[in-house]
């Protein structure tokens, strides 16, 4: 579909051009011919021989053009053979058949020739340069396609055999018949491809994303040169509701963690002070968000250390949260309800640095990694918080519903007015259409009793005010 | 890190639930394909209407990098129209006026 679009419009450019060029060359000739017309209607004005070779000669060259239209038009007209050629034979001479009028010359000169006309595809340069970087635009693509494919490809297989020791489910696509892709992989972008496995102990699932350097989009690859970025690989693991104490932490590289404090929700609300990771014996670079002090040194023990010190540039951020909600939502007063909240672990990795393709070595080392997420994993399953840091969390989550909620109270308020208001009309309709009359008028009395109760303080207030 | 057993429990195994994606755009989207369709559009009616040839070439290269960054969700109506507006951009300018193109910038140096 895809390619066929792409050659569709190749095409039409290219007639395009064709059709621009070729539309100027008619241009001339047709004008040329015009002119033959009248000359042939005065040809019975003969006997002004006068200059005649000359004209003849400029008739002639367009002579095969006349004759062939002339012949379809009127064929066996009694004129014929005045266009016939060899009926004209040695007529130069006697000049009977060039019979133009003295102003013949003046209608000639009137047919310019465009200035444009002169450097026809000189002048078409800036058209031509659009095309060639339309064409350059397209092999890109197309060379980038395949490249980042053969990338997730390279990726899957490297890790393929560890995933499949680790998941009982190991690429599902969410369709019944998985015949759709036989690796599993799913193509989000030309950039991007997801895998999706399941069935591990200690996690719900775990969504693959591989990000990629938009390498299909010359500008993308352009701006590149300017501000180079990696592929990245993002493993988001959800985490089972009750198996996992509830904490925020985050460990990131310098620039993931600003944008991590600026945009994500749970960070930015429960651990937005960005510490630098030298204090907990990472490498310079690393900054950790950490809600509660004793998580952060437990997760982060010798091994986990070490795999930072050893792959430091290949490891982008680890998140661990359990009130994820995604990226910070606007500020919204309507919103009523809290946003629905995850248990997950998030880790970026790079699969190579600056878009340079790495070595099958490099490839290896960064299996390790992936052994690094499910060593993540196993941990989190097996560590409990103290009953100091427990209450602690549960307190932060107390103080910020309060908040949440001090901050919706107009709004609830009037969706709570509007919902009694709601409730109320409904049974007054369906009074109003029951049959039993007294029932009706029980209703009504009862409906007089809760206006006039809510009228009576403000008669109190009025007597008050009286007295 | 050796697990002293199998990790694997097929009896916890979930489904995959595709993202259902509504008209709205999540905010962790990438949304080049749209600004590059809007300013697609924007070009190309500016190609059409004001007869400005390299506006219309701007529209075309547009509605390539919305091409190249849309997403496999995408609806392909919409890249499909965009670059039907483009392409007939550039043909109805080239038709109406077959001369070359004079670069924005010219009129300036003269």
């Amino acid at each position: 579909m895809r390619l066929w679009l792409v050659a569709l419009h190749i095409a039409l450019v290219g007639t395009n051009l064709w059709v621009t060029a070729h539309f100027q060359e008619e241009l001339p000739e047709d004008n040329e011919f015009a002119e033959f017309e009248d000359f042939e209607e005065e040809k019975p004005n003969l006997g002004v021989p006068d200059d005649l070779v000359e004209q003849f000669s400029e008739a002639e060259l367009t002579d095969g053009f006349e004759e062939d239209d002339v012949l379809v038009e009127d064929g066996d007209s009694e004129f014929d053979h005045f266009q016939d050629e060899e009926e004209f034979e040695g007529l130069d001479a006697t000049g009977i058949n060039a019979g133009p009028k003295s102003d013949e010359p003046s209608t000639l000169t009137i047919t310019k020739v465009p200035l444009h006309l002169r450097a026809r595809w000189d002048s078409f340069y800036l058209e031509i340069l659009m095309v060639a970087g339309l064409l350059v635009y397209f092999v890109n693509y197309i060379a980038g396609r395949s490249k980042n494919c053969r990338i997730a490809e390279t990726w899957l297989n490297d890790h393929k055999q560890l995933l499949l020791d680790n998941f009982s489910l190991v690429g599902d696509t969410g369709k019944l018949n998985d015949e759709v892709s036989e690796n599993g992989l799913l193509k989000e972008s030309e950039s991007q491809y997801s895998l999706y496995c399941s069935g591990r102990v200690g996690c719900e699932s775990m969504l693959i994303e591989l990000k990629l350097i938009k390498r299909q989009d010359l500008v993308a690859v352009l701006a590149q040169l300017v501000r180079p970025q990696n592929d990245q690989v993002h493993f988001n693991i959800e985490l089972p509701k009750d198996d996992v104490d509830t904490f925020v932490l985050a460990i990131a590289a310098k620039r993931t963690a600003t944008h991590l404090v600026r945009d994500m929700a749970d960070v930015c609300v429960y651990c937005p002070e960005k510490r630098p990771g030298e204090k907990f014996g990472l490498p310079v670079g690393f900054y950790v968000m950490s809600e509660i002090a004793e998580a952060a040194s437990a997760i982060l023990d010798t091994r986990v250390l070490q795999a930072f010190t050893k792959y430091a540039p290949y490891i982008d951020y680890i998140h661990i949260s359990d009130q994820f909600s995604g990226p910070k939502q606007q500020e919204d007063a309507s919103q009523l309800n809290m946003p629905e909240v995850k248990r997950v672990l998030l880790v970026g990795l790079n699969i190579n640095i600056k878009g340079r393709t790495s070595t099958p070595e490099a490839q290896e080392q960064m299996r390790p990694l992936l052994q690094l997420t499910f060593y993540l994993l196993d941990k989190l399953r097996r560590f409990k918080l103290s009953k100091e840091g427990k209450n602690k969390a549960d307190k932060n989550r107390l103080r910020v519903e309060e908040a949440f909620l001090k901050t919706t109270h107009a709004a609830r308020a009037e969706a709570a007015a509007q919902r009694r208001e709601d409730r109320r009309r409904a049974e007054k309709e369906r009074i109003l259409q029951e049959e039993d009359p007294d029932k009706q008028r029980k209703w009504e009395e009862k409906e007089q009793r809760r206006l006039a109760k809510k009228r009576a303080p403000r008669m109190k207030q009025l007597k008050v005010k009286a007295l | 890190m050796n697990n002293s057993s199998d990790p694997r429990r097929p009896d916890k195994e979930v489904r995959y639930k595709p993202i259902v994606s509504n008209s709205q755009a999540q905010p962790g989207d990438d949304l080049t394909p749209d600004y590059m369709n809007i300013l697609g559009m924007i070009f190309s009616m500016c190609g059409l209407m004001m007869r400005l040839k390299w506006c219309a070439w701007v529209a075309l290269y547009c509605s390539c990098i919305s091409f190249a960054n849309s997403r496999v969700s995408d609806d392909t109506k919409q890249i499909l129209s965009s670059f039907m507006l483009s392409i007939s951009a550039v043909v109805m300018s080239y038709l109406q006026n077959p001369q070359p193109m004079s670069p924005p910038w010219a009129s300036a140096m003269q």
